[in-house]
């Protein structure tokens, strides 16, 4: 009877979403503190690879690869943040991607080891791992009434959906606090934030260094849920979808990355027939967006306008509730 | 002596922004710079918060060289600023302002602040509480929750030195705090300075106004093409020929010119 409800198709759409809300919030991330960063296709590319090698070659298990990845995409996350402290703006835009394409070309040409432009198939299936763990219990998805296939797409969406939870519960504490008005001062004037005693330097690196973690997540468990990627999935098109989801949304707020992302990944699905255009719908969206709302659909004084509104503007100033 | 300035010489290019000028001030006081426009009073600031590193010369805070370090370890030190063309954070809450200016004083990091540990929340608490303290000091409590672009200017001045002062400076530098202000709001800002002295922090202000220069600093220094023409109390400057003319100009520049 719960079968009847679970479709894998929407399942899958599901999980496309809970993974490009993690890519839009490492767009968000960066932004906070004022960078515009492309690379988050290149962090992607490392994540998914570094996984996607240690689980197919080394009998490594899946979490590990994932940390691994995630780490790995961390530490070049430091190593390129530091040198481009001294970009702003577009400058900074164009640094990181050339190192997005600089990752492409290396794993399309080192052959040997990512079997270049054809990719790594079989990778280890995050679903089909999870069900075949819990069969080593005994466990059959058919008393759940569950076919296995559906089983599997459900324990994708169940597993994506908390660590979506977790993530944006991190963010959200994170921006309510000391380092989160350290990030929006540096944003908003870095000269003034110094003066307040703020390490630019430091607070710099730091986002950068989480949104390039968080790429390098979404990236390892992308390619967990697809086992199959290629360096095609982690192009230049790649880093402009992840900023678009963001900035379409809203790029000051969190809730902007979770709208813009989902949004855009529902689009092309349910107008499948328009889905070839979908580049295009997102430069005219882009173009409109850039003219008529910059701050993308979603940003801080609607918040605030909504809040006020539900809030019955609450008279309190030592609690105010995360956006 | 809190803070001393010796022999400090600044060049642009081939500009001389500053020329040896050397000055200190003592704990406490209020010490003036005033001179025409262009003389290097900000610069000046600019020097002593660490934004231009000096050509020559050493500024020292309480004994301890404080020129070529960081600007945020300038603050870290004891010393904030607020700029003569405003910068806040527009975007912000007046209340966040202000706590951004804890910063330097505060310690949680992103784990801390994710985790909402014991020790964060009551910090959190005391500087909300501290930042609400200041906005009352500066007459802002009933616009905590405003943006700060939405304020008026002489509020948005006002919210600057609450913000410079939420970092518990021992020296405040005001870079023309009166300058856009009416004749109201200026008397009101002088109270704010004589209110800040009490709190027993040294001020050091830069400012056009005279009359507000002379009823409020203990003594002047006074610049003129980057060096050094006078120093003294307000009466003395106020005598002294070279500051005159410096101001009024002389009679035979009125021929030349």
């Amino acid at each position: 009877m719960l079968g009847e409800f679970i479709n894998p198709y929407y399942l899958q759409v599901a999980s496309f979403i809970l993974i490009n809300i993690i890519l839009a919030l490492s767009i968000y991330i960066t932004l906070a503190s004022g960078q515009l960063s492309l690379g988050s296709a290149g962090f992607m590319a490392i994540g998914a690879y570094t996984t996607a090698l240690l689980t197919t070659n080394f009998e490594v298990s899946i979490i590990v690869g994932i940390i691994a990845g995630t780490l790995l995409a961390g530490i070049l996350g430091i190593i390129i943040g530091i040198p481009s402290l001294r970009l702003t703006g577009v400058f900074l835009a164009i640094a990181t991607l050339g190192f997005g394409e600089i990752v492409r070309v290396v794993l399309i040409n080192t052959e040997e080891i990512t079997r270049g432009a054809i990719g790594i198939s079989g990778i280890p299936q995050l679903g089909k791992e999870i069900l075949t763990f819990f069969e080593g219990f005994g466990f059959d998805p058919n008393n759940l009434g569950l076919t296995p296939n559906q089983f599997v797409f459900s324990a994708i969406f169940l597993v994506l959906l908390i660590i979506d939870i977790l993530l944006i519960w991190f963010f959200l504490r994170q921006k309510n606090s000391r380092v989160g008005r350290a990030y929006s001062a540096i944003n908003m004037d870095e000269d003034a934030a110094a003066t307040m005693g703020i390490n630019v330097t430091y607070y710099k690196v730091l986002s950068f260094t989480q949104g390039a973690i968080l790429a390098g997540f979404a990236g390892a468990l992308y390619a967990h849920v697809l086992s199959y990627i290629s360096p095609a999935d982690f192009s230049y098109h790649k880093a402009v979808e992840i900023l678009v989801f963001s900035v379409f949304g809203g790029s000051e707020v969190v809730v902007g990355a979770i709208f813009g992302a989902s949004f855009l990944t529902l689009l092309p699905e349910i107008l499948r027939s328009i889905s070839d255009y979908r580049f295009m719908i997102y430069g005219v969206l882009l173009v409109v967006m850039m003219a008529y709302r910059p701050q993308g659909i979603i940003d801080e004084r609607m918040l605030r306008w909504v809040k006020k509104r539900f809030k019955g503007g609450k008279k309190d100033g030592t609690k105010r509730e995360e956006n | 002596m809190v803070l001393n300035v010796k022999k400090i010489s600044k060049n642009f290019g081939g500009i001389q922004a500053l020329t040896d000028v050397s000055f200190s001030i003592n704990e406490g006081e209020i010490l003036g710079i005033i001179g025409p426009n262009g003389a290097g009073k900000t610069t000046m600031f600019n020097m002593i918060t660490s934004f231009y590193t000096p050509s020559s010369g050493e500024i020292t805070f309480k004994d301890e060289v404080i020129s070529g370090l960081k600007p945020h370890k300038i603050t870290d030190k004891g010393i904030c600023r607020t700029f003569q063309n405003i910068r806040l954070f527009p975007e912000m809450t007046v209340l966040d302002n202000v706590l951004v200016g804890t910063h330097s004083r505060t310690v949680s990091g992103v784990l801390k602040s994710v985790l909402r540990t014991k020790s964060q929340k009551q910090e959190e608490n005391n500087i909300r509480a501290k930042a609400m303290d200041l906005l009352e000091t500066v007459n802002l409590l009933d616009q905590y929750d405003d943006i700060a672009k939405n304020l008026s200017y002489g509020q948005q001045r006002r919210l600057e030195i609450a913000r410079a002062l939420a970092s518990d400076p021992k020296l405040i530098l005001l870079d023309e705090p009166a300058a856009g202000m009416n004749e109201r709001e200026t008397a009101e800002l002088h109270h704010l300075i004589m209110k800040i002295k009490e709190m027993g922090i040294t001020i050091l202000l830069i400012e056009h106004d005279m009359p507000l220069v002379m009823k409020t600093c203990d003594r002047l220094v006074v610049l003129n093409f980057g060096k050094k023409i006078a120093e003294g109390d307000p009466e003395e400057i106020q005598k002294d020929p070279e500051v005159i003319k410096a101001y009024l100009g002389t009679e035979e520049d009125d021929e030349s010119a």
